[in-house]
């Protein structure tokens, strides 16, 4: 269970990230945090990634204060894959995937290279193990960041608006792949693309200004929302 | 405590060894005498490579009768009083004409010899420049620091006085006819003339006098009062007498020794291969000890907080805002003065040419090597530490593993050119006498008088070493701007 309780971030100069956010995400169904940006999504995932400290308010997983987990044990509890996918330019697509397990997890090299191309193989994209990020299109590049999340296991994988880059074909069959993918990992969507969300996610939050304004079903966030289209709109898509 | 009580015999020997240890050094402590080395026929290589003249047999007599081993330091003449000052060696002994502004500083022996500033002309010329007088608005040479050079600037402000390092580089322009005549001791002119096979003749009488006597520092009461009685017993023995006729008696006549000296290109290759190694020992080390500094230097000017940030960034300009040739000499001369201010003993910061170099070679290369770094971690996209951190890497793990690998291939261009700079800055390490590839260079050219054919092997030596770098380098650097990474990875 990943627990948000009483979350403020206030920064240096006086702006309001985040203003008393709860959330709580059970393990058990994809979850999705909508809003438009400037709702205060990127500051919560900071905090939950542990890059910001919050002003205030707790984060919990499984009961312990995120403060409070050692580094390799947090990774593998929370994963993030940020908007920017972050994959490193210099590293082919399998290795992309094996640095963490082997030089943080201590894993042998076989082994995750072994578990990185099964991984490839279920994300529709073992032809891509050779290549380089230069060398792939952007859904691509997606799959590749997804992929490498999940080869840690984490129990919880937060997407940051991971439809973005993509059109509206590549979004489905992202939605799809995701949708079908045997995993025990819960994916918690971070996203302002609210048709991405209901294709996914069973529960929401909606965000606006900071704060947590609506909660339920995705159905029931979008109506008391008023709308996929002033919610596109509004952030320029 | 038994214990203790057991020990203390057993250090109380050990220290008494020691301290008669370092008086048996005392004793034998060696006489350290400078010259130039470029002053024929006072002080000169010959052509086995070793140092020879008049004011060497003077220094080997001198030393004999101190009862102390005789130890050679050749270095440049403009900073020679400097490096007396800061302790480098106890006297000079290399044809040092007492001036009463130098009398200030330095305390001299009585005269060793008593020679005269004279104008020497080309053979020529003799009838149209019959003396300084006559050299009125034409250009005249000098070494740099003489008192050749202060009389005729001060006495003839009308006439242009071009200053050089020493006698070959004055020929070189005498012939070339960049200048019309040069000012130096006669003996040292009429000798150097004639080995170099070149028609200068004296012109004119005398300028003045001068008594040649050797300086020790002001702290040198007694050891000047060895010196004098030495002196004065060479006087009455003939010792003297003898060695100026062995050495200007030659410069007088037309003597055997007096011809342009021939060596082998044995000989020379092994004198400017032995130079370049060391050159490129100096430049060897500095490089790697350099880039090994600039690794955590440069990650401080890009992360480290803002206060600790700006004073590195100052020291960095710093070094990089300065001529390495100052830097060198205020190292090198500088170092020992900082350790009397420091209150520790002159020689605890007194450093070898060799050493002095390497180290300021060394901070030098860590200054512009850290800039390539820090520009080169710019590269680097802040999202690719965030991505590696959410991956579960340390700080440390991200650093080696995601952000150095992408700096470092953004950095092999720049640092080629980083190295082949040093390298060729290393040539500056001759002006504070290390025996590097230019300084055997002009030792070659003070023998033979043929400048161009030693400083063409120097510049081809470096360049042997630094074209397949610039090469690699240019190479290198069309790979990554066509292919990016898929290629060489």
């Amino acid at each position: 269970m990943l627990e948000i309780e009483g979350l403020t971030k206030i920064y240096p100069g006086g702006a309001v990230g985040i203003e008393d956010v709860s959330i709580a995400i059970p393990p058990d169904h994809p979850f999705a945090i909508l809003g438009t940006s400037g709702a205060g999504k990127t500051t919560l995932l900071q905090c939950l990634g542990r890059f910001l400290e919050p002003t205030s308010g707790t984060i919990r997983l499984d009961g312990k204060d995120i403060r409070d987990i050692p580094r390799e044990e947090f990774r593998r509890g929370l994963g993030i894959v940020f908007q920017a996918l972050n994959l490193f330019p210099h590293l082919s697509t399998v290795a992309n995937m094996t640095l963490s397990p082997t030089i943080v997890y201590g894993e042998s090299p076989g082994t995750a290279r072994k578990r990185a191309h099964e991984m490839l193989e279920r994300l529709g994209i073992a032809e891509l193990a050779e290549s380089y990020p230069s060398q792939i299109s952007g859904g691509q590049a997606q799959r590749v960041a997804i992929g490498r999340a999940l080869l840690l296991e984490p129990e919880y994988l937060l997407l940051d608006e991971p439809t973005s880059a993509l059109d509206k074909d590549t979004t489905r069959s992202l939605a799809e792949l995701l949708g079908g993918l045997k995993t025990k990992t819960t994916f918690v969507f971070v996203t302002h693309d609210l048709p991405f969300a209901r294709m996914l996610a069973e529960s929401a939050v909606l965000m606006k200004g900071g704060r947590v304004v609506a909660r339920g079903s995705v159905e029931d966030v979008e109506k008391s929302w008023g709308g996929v289209t002033r919610l596109r709109s509004s952030n320029g898509c | 405590m038994r214990q203790h009580a057991r020990l203390l015999p057993l250090l109380a020997f050990l220290l008494a060894a020691i301290a008669g240890a370092s008086r048996a050094q005392d004793a034998a402590e060696p006489f350290r005498v400078a010259l130039t080395g470029k002053y024929p026929p006072m002080s000169f290589y010959d052509g086995e490579g070793e140092l020879t003249g008049y004011d060497v047999d003077v220094s080997r007599e001198i030393a004999r009768r101190l009862d102390r081993p005789v130890e050679f330091v050749a270095t440049e003449w403009a900073s020679i009083l400097a490096g007396l000052q800061a302790g480098r060696y106890d006297a000079i002994i290399g044809s040092m004409a007492i001036t009463p502004e130098r009398s200030e500083a330095v305390l001299f022996s009585a005269p060793y010899y008593v020679s005269g500033a004279q104008l020497f002309v080309r053979e020529n010329d003799a009838a149209v420049y019959s003396s300084l007088a006559d050299l009125e608005g034409r250009a005249i040479g000098a070494v740099t620091g003489t008192t050749y050079q202060r009389t005729v600037e001060t006495e003839y402000p009308g006439i242009e006085v071009r200053t050089y390092q020493g006698e070959p580089d004055i020929f070189q322009d005498m012939t070339s006819g960049r200048i019309d005549g040069f000012v130096t001791d006669k003996f040292v002119g009429l000798y150097n003339a004639k080995r170099a096979g070149e028609s200068f003749v004296p012109a004119g009488p005398l300028l003045y006098d001068e008594r040649i006597a050797i300086p020790v520092t002001k702290s040198s009461g007694e050891l000047l009062k060895g010196i004098d009685a030495a002196l004065a017993d060479m006087e009455t023995d003939g010792t003297l007498d003898e060695l100026k006729r062995k050495w200007f008696g030659a410069a007088a006549t037309s003597a055997a020794g007096s011809a342009p000296v021939r060596l082998t290109n044995g000989l020379v290759a092994r004198v400017m291969l032995r130079g370049f190694g060391r050159t490129l020992l100096a430049a060897g080390i500095a490089i790697v000890a350099g880039f090994l500094l600039a690794i955590p230097f440069g990650v401080a000017l890009k992360s480290a907080p803002a206060p600790l940030r700006a004073a590195l960034q100052f020291v960095n300009d710093f070094v990089r805002g300065t001529p390495l040739l100052v830097q060198l000499l205020f190292v090198y001369a500088g170092a020992p003065q900082l350790g009397i201010l420091l209150g520790l003993s002159p020689d605890a910061l007194r450093l070898t040419p060799m050493n002095a170099g390497v180290l300021t070679l060394t901070v030098n290369a860590a200054a512009f090597m850290a800039e390539v770094v820090r520009s080169g971690l710019l590269a680097v996209h802040p999202g690719q530490t965030t991505g590696a951190l959410a991956l579960g890497l340390s700080r440390i793990q991200a650093f080696r593993h995601v952000v150095w690998p992408q700096a470092f291939r953004v950095m092999i261009p720049p640092l080629m050119n980083s190295v082949v700079a040093l390298l060729k800055d290393t040539a500056l390490l001759s002006v504070i006498s290390v025996a590097e590839v230019i300084t055997e260079a002009q030792k070659l050219v003070s023998i033979t008088f043929q400048p161009m054919k030693f400083y063409f092997i120097a510049a081809v030596l470096y360049f042997v070493v630094a074209w397949p770098l610039m090469k690699a380098s240019q190479r290198l650097e069309r790979r990554i701007r066509k292919r990016g990474y898929e290629e060489s990875a």
